[in-house]
């Protein structure tokens, strides 16, 4: 019997689908999100048998690494991962090659098609081949052009390219990046990867909707006030500085993360359960979406930078003292907007979207609130009764809360609020898979359902261009403010709402 | 869904032509077209029961080979009016016997192989060869062939093509000539499966004939007697060839629920002190219960230690690692309606117990209707504490259930079912020898 952990009767009941054989190319094979997050990935599919048997991991990057080195170093960085399954990782870095690539250097580029032949009859992979461009944002066009040219992506059928976010800086560099990619490869090949949809919860806002009667004939203006939208992290910038510095709040989480979140509660429902048909969804809403206010843009964002926090024991740096960054730098790395959706279901309703370093809490949920009653009945045993609101857990604790009005015991008849809970752990009581799990089976089985397409990744450019502009041009009417770390961001944030009469939740 | 039509008519032409046909005809065909990448169906579609009504003139024609709502209903009414047991199969020979003394000779429009639900055709086999027995014993073998490039909603620009063969005649004329016949038309490449669309107690001799060539198998174990059903399971299985079962298939809601109710971690103790288990059928045919019990005590670990035939119930004994002994029973329900699959599980009770205060033990029931979940409650169950949830039959056709299994299948038989039928199999050969 499995151990108590696992529910014994659900052990083999879930048909997964099947990865066809292939290779998975990895570029930027000796960077931080390879031995992050790619190979414990493929190593958690691995385990959960879902790699077929004839496949093949081929890292690339410019160290002058070999086959036994990239195993060597995989293995040092995942020993905790793989300490509990040493006999599987044997097998498993079998499929570990590796191949020295400069993806400018056409020679090199010809040098590993021949190589991935080879690696190609060894490995019975078929031909099919899934490139993954984990490289500086700077080398996806020059990467594609490369592949194109070695003849690597010539078959739709038989390869795909993943590219990494951020695609685009902005609305005209996102379009001109998609330009040069499809003139590379025909659409249906290209994944462009946002692991906020691969998370669980983030697809249960889907089933959530769609799977139930309920919610969808109040899930609009009639009956919602008002939707906010938060991810935070207690992390500062760590190690990142030099990709942050020129990124920023907006362009790390806002414009791709909490954009896909809205996407995903705002839109539509689709026809079928396809993937064109719910990128088609996706990319309208995301069209209809626009900023509260485009001819002033500074009166629907709030910008903030952490300062210094913490206590004597555990002091935390601020922003400007962080290794790596500018100490007059004025990147953001707090931001809140205000949106509207310019369509039948959303107008008027306001969509509060927040993301910062160094929160309280890491988290990320999603709350519907949803309007007042139209007459008080009762007292309420706090000041007013407190609207209904439907709290979507994307992480932690994962799970949906719902809160309402009861009596109060006693006497008298005033109404307070309770709240009803879903948790996956108690419900479930198994973990789910991370992210990059999902995405990457997802991506090898040619499935784009969780990625996003051209269309969607411009028009979320587009949504915020009237910031960027002004970042750009005329950045003293967008200031940043300081706020403390440990807080949830400058005062000012708060405002953005309480004009509204409205306040940010307190997770 | 609605069965589809062929668009083309079906050409006849002598078996001995059919493979030059087939590739003249792809070779012929324009450059945006080519044959679809899949696989190959071989379908055994007697249609007994069909071809006998036809001939009875209790439906009209054609022969379809789809069973229908109105065959279902027509079957059911004859079961009562000819006072069958009400456990009788529509496809059981006690049925097909009272049809067959007021069948007609009359020349029947046939057009079994043509008609195919198009949950099968969305999935673009690459060749569907249909094997259609006549109830003539004196028909001569036919061969028919057609090709159909069904139209996608995709954006795929190219269609995918395949080919459909109806090989027509007595079975006789079938046995000795069909099997060369698939074999000159079989795609090395592409995985072939035989789906017996019938009882298997149906021309054995044919089956074993075409078994040997075939790698990948889809059979009915809720259609023939119940030792021959496990006999051709097992027979798949020592040949390491890949069964799939539409029995087993039926019973994915049971699993899925039962296991449903052990998610909370906080019930995960409730299955370390199972004591009994009752599992109610629709009739007597006792294979899909053999096969939940021999999947719940392959995922607890439970070891058989005895079974036993009683009057009208089959009563097994497990015993758990510590030693503690599990009593399960597999009762026959009379029911007043026949059922379209013999032996479906109805009802299943789950008892565990942790301690002599009843309120701290625990009863799970799960019943395809409130009715049976009420009959599981008696007995002082309520005293438990009672954990219930329905579980609805819901009917669905053996060609949406075939395009299930052939759209998730990974080309082996599931481990899940493996196990299983191995403990079935040994349940069962403790009880009848």
């Amino acid at each position: 019997m499995q151990p108590s952990l696992s529910n014994p009767l659900r052990i083999g009941l879930r048909q997964e689908r099947v990865i066809s054989p292939q290779s998975l190319i990895i570029f930027g094979a000796s960077g931080d999100l390879t031995h992050r997050k790619l190979i414990p990935a493929l190593f958690e599919l691995f385990l959960q048998r879902r790699l077929p048997s004839e496949f093949a991991i081929i890292g690339c990057a410019r160290r002058p690494w070999t086959d036994d080195v990239f195993k060597e170093k995989m293995k040092s960085k995942l020993s905790d991962k793989i300490s509990d399954n040493p006999k599987e990782w044997e097998i498993f870095s079998n499929y570990l090659f590796y191949e020295p690539v400069d993806l400018q250097e056409r020679k090199q580029v010809k040098k590993l098609a021949s190589r991935l032949s080879l690696i190609d009859k060894k490995q019975a992979t078929h031909g099919n081949k899934t490139f993954y461009l984990s490289v500086s944002p700077n080398y996806y066009a020059s990467g594609c052009k490369a592949l194109k040219e070695a003849g690597l992506i010539d078959d739709p059928k038989k390869s795909r390219i993943v590219i990494e976010k951020p695609f685009g800086r902005d609305y005209s560099s996102a379009r001109k990046l998609n330009k040069i990619v499809q003139s590379c490869a025909d659409e249906s090949q290209i994944f462009r990867i946002d692991h906020y949809l691969g998370k669980e919860t983030v697809q249960n806002i889907l089933v959530l909707r769609f799977a139930n009667t309920i919610f969808e004939p109040i899930w609009n203006r009639n009956y919602i006030s008002n939707i906010q939208i938060t991810s935070s992290e207690t992390v500062g910038v760590e190690d990142r500085a030099g990709y942050y510095e020129s990124s920023g709040a907006l362009r790390d989480m806002l414009q791709n993360h909490l954009t896909q979140m809205l996407a995903v509660t705002a839109m539509e429902p689709p026809g079928k359960f396809d993937p064109e048909a719910i990128r088609n969804e996706k990319a309208k809403v995301l069209q209809a979406a626009k900023l509260a206010d485009e001819i002033n843009p500074w009166q629907c964002c709030v910008r903030g930078q952490y300062g210094k926090g913490g206590d004597i024991t555990s002091p935390l740096n601020g922003y400007r003292d962080e290794n790596g960054v500018n100490p007059n730098s004025t990147t953001e790395t707090y931001i809140a907007a205000k949106v509207f959706i310019d369509n039948w279901r959303w107008q008027g309703v306001p969509f509060y979207l927040r993301t910062g370093k160094r929160l309280p809490k890491r988290l990320g949920e999603i709350v519907l609130t949803f309007k007042d009653v139209p007459v008080h009945l009762f007292e309420s045993t706090i000041i007013n009764p407190a609207p209904n609101q439907l709290i979507l857990r994307i992480q932690p604790n994962e799970g949906a809360t719902f809160k309402f009005e009861v009596k109060s015991p006693g006497s008298g008849m005033r109404s307070r609020p309770v709240q009803m809970d879903f948790s996956y752990d108690e419900s479930f009581g198994e973990p789910s898979d991370e992210g990059y799990v999902r995405l990457l089976a997802d991506s090898m089985l040619g499935d784009p359902t969780l990625f996003t397409r051209n269309d969607e990744v411009e028009a979320a450019w587009k949504l915020y261009t009237p910031l960027i502009e002004l970042m750009e041009n005329t950045p003293w009417k967008l200031p940043t403010y300081k706020y403390e770390s440990g807080t949830w961001g400058p005062p000012e944030a708060d405002q953005l709402l309480s004009r509204d009469n409205i306040f940010w939740r307190r997770p | 869904m609605k069965p589809q039509l062929t668009l083309q008519t079906p050409l006849e032409l002598p078996p001995e032509e059919i493979s030059n046909y087939l590739k003249q005809l792809w070779i012929s065909e324009n450059e945006y077209t080519s044959g679809a990448n899949t696989f190959s169906l071989i379908v055994w579609q007697p249609a007994w029961l069909e071809q006998l009504l036809v001939r009875n003139k209790l439906i009209n024609g054609p022969i379809t080979g789809n069973l229908s709502q109105e065959i279902i209903g027509i079957a059911k009414k004859l079961i009562l009016e000819n006072k069958l047991p009400l456990s009788t199969s529509l496809n059981s020979q006690e049925l097909i016997k009272v049809l067959h003394k007021t069948a007609s000779d009359d020349k029947v429009e046939d057009l079994r192989g043509q008609f195919f639900e198009s949950s099968i055709s969305t999935l673009n086999p690459r060749r569907l060869i249909t094997l259609a027995p006549t109830y003539d014993k004196r028909t001569k073998l036919q061969t028919f062939v057609s090709a159909y490039c069904p139209l996608g909603d995709s954006s795929i620009n190219q269609p995918i093509c395949g080919d459909l063969i109806v090989i027509r005649g007595d079975a006789e004329s079938i046995s000795s000539k069909g099997s060369d016949i698939i074999e000159n038309l079989s795609m090395d490449d592409l995985p072939t499966w035989l789906w017996w669309n019938s009882s298997l107690d149906d021309s054995p001799s044919i089956f074993d004939k075409f078994s040997k060539n075939a790698r990948r198998f889809i059979i009915d174990t809720a259609n023939g007697q119940e030792k021959r059903c496990l006999d051709v399971l097992m027979k798949i299985l020592n040949s390491k060839k890949t069964v799939n079962d539409l029995n087993w298939v039926r019973l994915k809601s049971w699993r899925e629920s039962v296991a449903m109710i052990f998610d909370p971690p906080s019930r995960r103790e409730i299955l370390n002190h199972i004591s009994e288990v009752d599992i109610d059928i629709a009739g007597n045919h006792i294979i899909q219960a053999l096969f939940l019990i021999a999947w719940i005590s392959d995922k607890l670990d439970w070891e058989i230690l005895s079974s036993e035939k009683k009057s009208d119930f089959v009563e097994i004994e497990f015993s758990r690692k510590n030693g503690e002994k599990i009593k399960a029973i597999i009762n026959s329900i009379p029911l007043g309606n026949t059922s379209i699959y013999p032996g479906q599980v109805i009802g299943l009770r789950l008892i565990s117990k942790i301690s002599e205060d009843p309120k701290k033990n625990t009863c799970i029931i799960l019943g395809a209707e409130s009715a049976e979940c009420m009959r599981l409650e008696a007995g002082g169950m309520a005293n438990m504490h009672l954990i219930e949830s329905v579980v609805p039959n819901y009917y669905s056709s053996s060609e949406s259930n075939v395009s299930k299994l052939l759209a998730s299948s990974r080309g082996n038989t599931s481990p899940l079912f493996e196990n299983s039928i191995h403990i079935s199999s040994k349940i069962f050969n403790t009880i009848y020898g």
